[in-house]
């Protein structure tokens, strides 16, 4: 035995451990390389983590960069007011072009209708103001157009919400369901407030007015268009109460009172519908 | 002769009242459970030999504690109709109290008893709880049908009497 393999057997009695080391690191080494180098192999371990990182992303997305955002934006659209208008402009113009045609529409039709009767007294009665005031009849016309209308009125019994009888220029939605939810939503805001003795007046719907008269046992509900002012108001309320005398002498002289003669009430007194 | 009544459904949340009032008026069910917020009202037209009634049927929203339903929800009211579920028992142990609060407070509008959801329930369910369910006139399921018709023209007969 020579020096050499003296060392030899030296060398694998010392370092025994640290081969055995080298050789785990080899193939730990080589199940890594296996795991990058085959696809699915890192997609499955991978994705979890990236999918997590993305959820927290997205979630924080809102704190961290919502006020960057919003303050860019801001920048953007006053820096650039012109594209701005642009992009909106085909939407927004869809939206104003098919109002103004509705309105242009309603404006014809009653302008055909005032023409009709040009030979009414009513139009006589325009044409003698518009000498003496001064004023043209096409503008007295026009201001005309403008008032108040009455579509439809509704007489309601005040606890059950049932339709007694109704006036109306057209046909809506069923009248009855109108009626009853109508009621609903009366009685709930009135208990809102718990105010006794207080009612619901008006509700306003975009172009419309609903005027609510309350009586002990019912109620009238009448749906106006145009403007719907104080003095409109008055008058409105006028009509109602004149109607309601009328409408409480029947009901005590005939108590077996039927739709139909309600409905003849109403279209004597709202007939004329323009207040 | 055409007359209008208001009918009102009361009973605990859940117990199948809309469901009830869809099968009669739209003759359809549905599974989703949708809760009734404030009041829905429907209206169906019951024709009977001499009379044509416009039934306007207030679907008002659930409530465990009858004495808190909204009172101007129920002033009025030409019928009631009482909803319980027949698999829920908090929905129907009280029904004597319930019925008697009812009548005590609305003396002369007749009120109908329903058990709902009856396609779900066995014989022998029905028979131990006796002492509850014989104060209902009807057994119902608004998912088959069962007797919905029947007990919305009954109570409109009663309307009329």
């Amino acid at each position: 035995m020579n020096e050499n393999d003296k060392l030899n057997i030296l060398k694998d009695i010392l370092l025994t451990d640290d081969r055995e080391y080298a050789e785990s690191i080899v193939k730990r080494m080589e199940t890594l390389e296996n795991l990058v180098h085959t696809r699915s192999k890192l997609s499955d371990k991978v994705d979890p983590i990236i999918d997590h990182k993305l959820d927290e992303f997205i979630h924080e997305i809102p704190r961290t960069l919502g006020p960057t955002i919003t303050e860019t934006l801001k920048t953007e659209i006053k820096n650039s007011k012109d594209q701005v208008v642009e992009a909106l402009y085909p939407i927004m113009g869809k939206m104003i072009k098919k109002y103004v045609w509705q309105e242009i529409k309603l404006l014809s039709e009653r302008v055909s209708k005032q023409v009709e009767d040009s030979f009414s007294a009513k139009s006589w009665k325009r044409r003698v103001k518009s000498w003496f005031t001064g004023v043209k009849e096409h503008d007295l016309i026009l201001s005309e157009l403008g008032n108040a209308t009455i579509e439809q009125v509704f007489v309601i019994e005040k606890n059950s919400g049932i339709l007694l009888g109704n006036y109306s220029k057209t046909e809506t939605i069923d009248k009855e369901m109108f009626s009853g939810m109508l009621t609903a939503i009366k009685s709930f805001v009135e208990d809102a407030f718990q105010q006794k003795g207080q009612n619901l007046e008006l509700i306003e719907y975009e172009l419309y007015n609903i005027h609510i008269q309350s009586f002990v046992s019912y109620y009238i509900a009448v749906v106006i268009s145009g403007q719907y002012t104080t003095p409109i108001k008055n008058k409105l309320q006028d009509i109602i109460f004149n109607f309601s005398q009328n409408f409480l002498s029947l009901v005590i002289y005939n108590p077996d009172i039927t739709k139909n003669d309600i409905v003849n009430e109403l279209n004597y007194y709202f007939n004329n519908d323009r207040i | 002769m055409t007359a209008s009544k208001k009918i009102v459904l009361l009973g605990h949340f859940g117990v199948g009242k809309t469901s009830l009032v869809r099968r009669f008026v739209e003759d359809t069910f549905s599974d989703n459970y949708k809760v009734t917020i404030g009041v829905h009202i429907l209206k169906k037209e019951v024709k009977l030999p001499e009379n044509q009634i416009n039934l306007i049927i207030w679907d008002i929203e659930g409530s465990e504690d009858i004495t808190r339903t909204r009172s101007s929800y129920l002033l009025g009211s030409h019928g009631f109709i009482y909803v319980f579920d027949t698999t829920r028992k908090s929905t129907y142990e009280n029904l004597a109290a319930d019925l008697e609060h009812i009548r005590s407070n609305y003396n002369d509008v007749p009120v109908l008893v329903v058990g709902n959801k009856s396609d779900l329930v066995t014989r022998a369910h029905l028979r131990e709880n006796k002492q509850h369910f014989s104060l209902a006139q009807y057994f119902s399921s608004a998912k088959t049908g069962e007797n919905v018709e029947t007990l919305f023209e009954d109570l409109t007969k009663k309307l009329i009497e």
